[in-house]
């Protein structure tokens, strides 16, 4: 697609995000803000999966992020907006410490050890009752930010999602898409070529990390409360797994049209179909992949009908 | 000569864990291995598939349950015992297994490697949520007398039937084992596994033997689908924990090991009993799981580095 | 063409309208993919119709919109703005796990509607988030809070024990599955039986087979080992048979084998190892015999959907549209402050056995139902024990020794 296009299309979408509220009601808000979350999380997945390394860890990081938030209020007595920060700190520091010990694992092995690492932090939370709450949750007493207006959380979400989308368009214009690139495309090359990939991978992991601790610290700002099910729910992996690789992998646009896909199929499909409507979603999910097996980016841009499967 | 004396140290020191615990806490061994024995069953068809055809196929759990159910309706309608379902329910499964294979599967081995996940995870959401239109979320199960088995000794009273899993697991092992080293197909499989652009060169139908691979993985998920209702309720979700547990095993063998993952599923299998036998460590029981694959697979990652 | 069209649009917009004034719109959440909101749904549309079929309420049909919150927060929250919002419902309807119904709560506050719950047990998170009365009287919630249902359990209990002199209990053990039910459970238990010495109160959890468990063998061994009078588990429908399966084959037998999961496996009442199991429940077929109101509603369920309600939260449901119903009729608006007011006087004889008021539980103002029903499973059938006026049997005890 002609460069300049898409620079209209994405001012398009800027300006649309951002007046929203103008117009828009709220429950349109509250879907928008919904999606925006999952499209965070998917962009977040994305970046880290440009050098190769595929992470099952999203909810974990997500949860660590909510419950340092939640926590941050209850027991330190933190400002809202403050512990929103000290979510993404709080991941993000433990994502660096982690980082050490994992990233030179591989395939796989990564994936495995990060998905056990998020089912070790829901339950380390999930038994330390008398500081977290235990499997019942905690909520926050004064309740939820901006005292529930629906404007002000939707700008919350928003600025959630734009940390993500800023992190990413970085990610994709330094040399850091270099070095990620050079990592997934041919680990020794990259490595005889000079980058310090343990370096790069650690800036990738905690990064993401922290933006998803982050997104964790909105979510239990914007409705108040945290249990181990909801925030460590395996669908904060899934979900925006299954966007991004439905939009299209290795880029910034991929997990955003897969979100927008996803996020409004399934709130339309469960007001048409109130009975049964999951089964159609994940039939849809099928079908958009074996028809468009590179993601709808396809749909876009002509040239990546080349497939990097296996041609035996 | 040194590496062999380790390995006797190590064997020495396991047999005499293995010994202290039947005199101290006979009940962790016991319900160790058959909690193991449930494990590993489940998860060597997913070691299979992951093994050979490379993909992590997120709706293993999900095939189970599809069999159980299945297998349960089956037996209902011919009022039937589950032992008697295993085979029928196998070839069953065995070949919806393989048409969805080629249905879907096959397909996605071509596009790039990834989209088999997001694949196998909407095959996962539409199975459990079909059963749960058709079926509800209410549990269904079959009341059985031999599931209550049990056998004394001494003070001691436990259940014995769910040592059938242990005898499953282990056939289901060294059978594959069997099958992959001395006849021709297997072989075949295995090396389409080790290296399908070389395998094709020499002339073995590299998709056909996915297909196949895929069917008898299912097969054998089919017989534990039978099997599984001797042991637990079934409802639509209750293969979605399978899949996890099965992949982590599988990480923790090492991908391709399948006698691996019995010692993996022992390993987990009686240090959870062992955390549960006590009071204070009793609520951490589950931690262990993930603490030992990390500790495995980080373990072995240093290892591999430093040879 | 387009004429036409425009026609069709402007008649579809005055249809809506004048179908719009002629209605009152209540608004139902719950979780559709599970059987407790499946069947809530549709015993909460049997009232709907009932209702319009005798005439509807202040010369106005009932109307009930339905929207699944598929059990998650965020799918729950934007659940109330769309009925709020898009649908304009007058009340809403639904509830169910305490996770959803926390992520409805902001939402709900902002439009101060009357809500009337039937879920959500959870008093640590769900009623804490509710607050204190005023801000939450809009809230109106029908289902027992965990300390409302130990309390109810420890007065049943001593009353069972005077009437019975044969059955006798000092050592209680809770298995209790890991996750909020099951924890908030234990607590409650820990406080309500545990708290003088009448009682000696052990327990332990296990990992539900509903949430991926279903190995109960620690558990037993731990239940086993501290020879209790009465054995507890507070689990699930998925629990109920393999529990059974493993005590038998541990030969654990206590005088007072209990279950206490929302709802039980099809079949279980066939199954042998059923045999005077006893139960915590709100709603069993066998109070269609003493109960016209439970009569009714089975009677009309059954023919309406040619299945049985599975659960109590079909009738909770039920009552749920009936109590609201009462209450916009002797308010006569669906205004919050007066049918808040008119629904403080609710006295609503309801399917569930006993008369629904809402009085001030420990933070909310209005509480529907705080008392439990103890159960036996006798014969393929929940017979209800206690509260005594509402027995449809006598207890059997102890509980058989496995042969």
């Amino acid at each position: 697609m002609n460069r300049n296009v898409s620079r209209i299309f994405a001012a398009f979408f800027g300006v649309l995000a951002i007046t929203l509220p103008l117009f828009a009601g709220d429950y349109p808000l509250q879907v928008a803000r919904n999606i925006m979350l999952y499209m965070a999380l998917a962009i977040t997945w994305d970046m880290l999966l440009r050098s190769g390394q595929i992470s099952f860890g999203i909810a974990g990081l997500f949860g660590l992020g909510a419950y340092a938030a939640i926590l941050g209020v209850i027991r330190a007595g933190m400002p809202a907006w403050l512990s929103i920060l000290f979510a993404a700190v709080f991941s993000g520091v433990a994502a660096f410490l982690i980082g050490l010990l994992i990233l030179r694992l591989r395939a796989m092995y990564f994936s495995i050890v990060t998905l056990a690492l998020g089912e070790i932090f829901r339950i380390i939370v999930h038994n330390l009752h008398d500081f977290t709450g235990g499997p019942e949750g905690v909520v926050i007493q004064q309740g939820v930010i901006f005292g529930g207006n629906a404007n002000k959380l939707y700008w919350l979400a928003l600025v959630g999602l734009a940390v993500a989308l800023a992190a990413s368009t970085w990610f994709e214009k330094s040399k850091i898409h270099f070095a990620l690139t050079a990592i997934r495309d041919n680990e020794i090359s990259a490595k005889s070529s000079g980058i310090d990939i343990f370096r790069w991978l650690l800036l990738a992991f905690v990064v993401t990390s922290a933006i998803q601790g982050f997104l964790g610290g909105i979510f239990v700002q914007s409705y108040g409360f945290a249990t181990p099910d909801t925030v460590f729910s395996a669908d904060f992996t899934l979900l925006p797994l299954a966007m991004a690789l439905l939009g299209g992998v290795y880029s910034t646009t991929g997990p955003v049209f897969g979100a927008l896909l996803l996020g409004l199929v399934s709130e339309w499909l469960k007001l048409k179909i109130p009975y049964g409507h999951l089964v159609v979603y994940g039939i849809i999910i099928i079908i958009v992949i074996l028809f468009m097996p590179q993601g709808l980016k396809q749909l876009v841009r002509r040239d990546a009908g080349k497939t990097e499967g296996r041609n035996a | 000569m040194v590496v062999k004396r380790r390995t006797a140290f190590i064997v020495a020191l396991s047999a005499a864990a293995v010994v202290a615990l039947i005199l101290w806490k006979p009940t962790v061994l016991i319900y160790g291995l058959q909690a193991a024995g449930l494990y590993a069953a489940v998860a060597i068809p997913m070691g299979l598939v992951l093994g050979i055809v490379h993909i992590v196929n997120l709706a293993h759990g999900e095939f189970m349950m599809v069999a159980s159910y299945a297998a349960y309706f089956g037996c209902r309608a011919l009022g039937m015992d589950p032992l008697l379902a295993i085979v029928p329910t196998a070839i069953v499964t065995a070949v919806f297994g393989w048409i969805m294979f080629q249905l879907t599967i096959r397909r996605a081995l071509k596009a790039p490697e990834l989209n088999q996940l997001i694949l196998t995870f909407g095959l996962a959401i539409a199975f459990t949520q079909s059963i749960n239109l058709i079926f509800t979320s209410q549990t269904y199960k079959m009341p059985l007398d031999y599931v209550s088995a049990s056998m004394d000794i001494g003070d001691l009273t436990f259940g014995t039937w769910s040592f059938v899993f242990v005898a499953v697991a282990i056939i289901f092992a060294y059978g594959l084992q069997l099958f992959l080293t001395k006849t021709t197909t297997g072989k075949a499989a295995l090396a389409v596994g080790q290296n399908p652009r070389g395998a094709a060169i020499v002339g073995i139908d590299v998709y056909r033997t996915y297909g196949l691979v895929f069917a008898l993985a299912l097969a054998l998920v089919g017989a534990m689908g039978a099997l599984f209702l001797t042991k637990s309720a079934i409802f639509p979700s209750v293969g979605s924990p399978f899949t996890m547990k099965s992949f982590c095993l599988i990480a923790m063998a090492g991908i391709g090991n399948i006698p691996g993952i019995l010692g993996a599923s022992v390993l987990l299998g009686v240090a959870e009993n062992f955390l549960r036998a006590f009071r204070p460590t009793r609520d951490w029981a589950e931690i262990v799981f993930f603490v030992l694959i990390i500790v495995v697979i980080l373990a072995r990652s240093l290892k591999g580095r430093k040879s | 063409m387009k004429r036409m069209m425009l026609a069709l649009a402007v008649l579809a917009i005055l249809a809506g309208s004048a179908y719009a004034q002629g209605t009152i719109k209540i608004g139902g959440i719950w979780t559709l993919a599970d059987i407790t909101g499946k069947q809530g749904s549709a015993a909460a549309q049997l009232a709907v119709d009932e209702i319009n079929a005798a005439g509807g309420v202040l010369g106005k049909k009932l109307e009930l919109i339905v929207v699944d919150d598929e059990g998650k927060a965020d799918k729950a929250a934007a659940a109330v703005e769309k009925l709020a919002t898009v649908d304009k419902v007058d009340v809403f309807v639904g509830g169910m796990a305490s996770g959803a119904e926390l992520g409805k709560i902001p939402a709900f506050k902002k439009y101060g509607k009357v809500v009337m719950s039937t879920g959500a047990a959870g008093s640590a998170t769900v009623e804490k988030a509710l607050g204190p009365s005023p801000e939450s009287d809009f809230y109106f919630h029908l289902h027992p809070w965990d300390y409302n249902q130990g309390a109810s359990y420890a007065e049943g209990w001593n009353a069972i024990q005077q009437k019975y002199p044969n059955i006798q209990i000092k050592k209680i053990f809770l298995a209790y599955e890991e996750g909020a039910f099951g924890k908030s459970s234990w607590d409650a238990t820990k406080v309500l039986f545990g708290g003088d010495n009448r009682y000696i109160v052990d327990g332990a959890s296990f990992k539900s087979a509903l949430l991926g468990g279903g190995d109960y063998t620690a558990v037993l061994e731990a239940a086993k080992a501290f020879k209790p009078d009465l054995f507890l588990w507070a689990g699930y429908d998925a629990d109920a048979l393999p529990l059974l399966e493993q005590s038998k084959a541990m030969k654990f037998s206590p005088g007072i084998y209990l279950g206490a999961p929302p709802g039980w496996p099809i079949g279980f009442g066939s199954s042998k190892l059923s045999r005077n199991v006893m139960l915590y429940g709100m709603w069993s077929t066998a109070m269609n015999d003493n109960n016209p109101a439970s009569a009714k509603f089975y009677k009309n369920y059954v023919a309406k959907y040619k299945e049985e309600p599975a659960t109590y939260f079909a009738p909770l449901a039920y009552s749920a549209v009936y109590i609201l119903v009462d209450g916009i009729k002797a308010a006569g608006t669906t205004e919050t402050a007066p049918l808040v007011k008119a629904l403080e006087a609710t006295k609503y004889a309801s399917p569930l056995g006993e008369t629904i008021t809402f009085k001030p539980s420990n933070i909310i103002k209005h509480q529907g139902i705080t008392r439990q029903k103890i159960l036996q499973w006798q014969d393929g059938f929940q017979e209800v024990i206690w509260p005594f006026e509402a027995a449809t049997a006598a207890p059997v005890y102890p509980f058989p020794a496995w042969k």
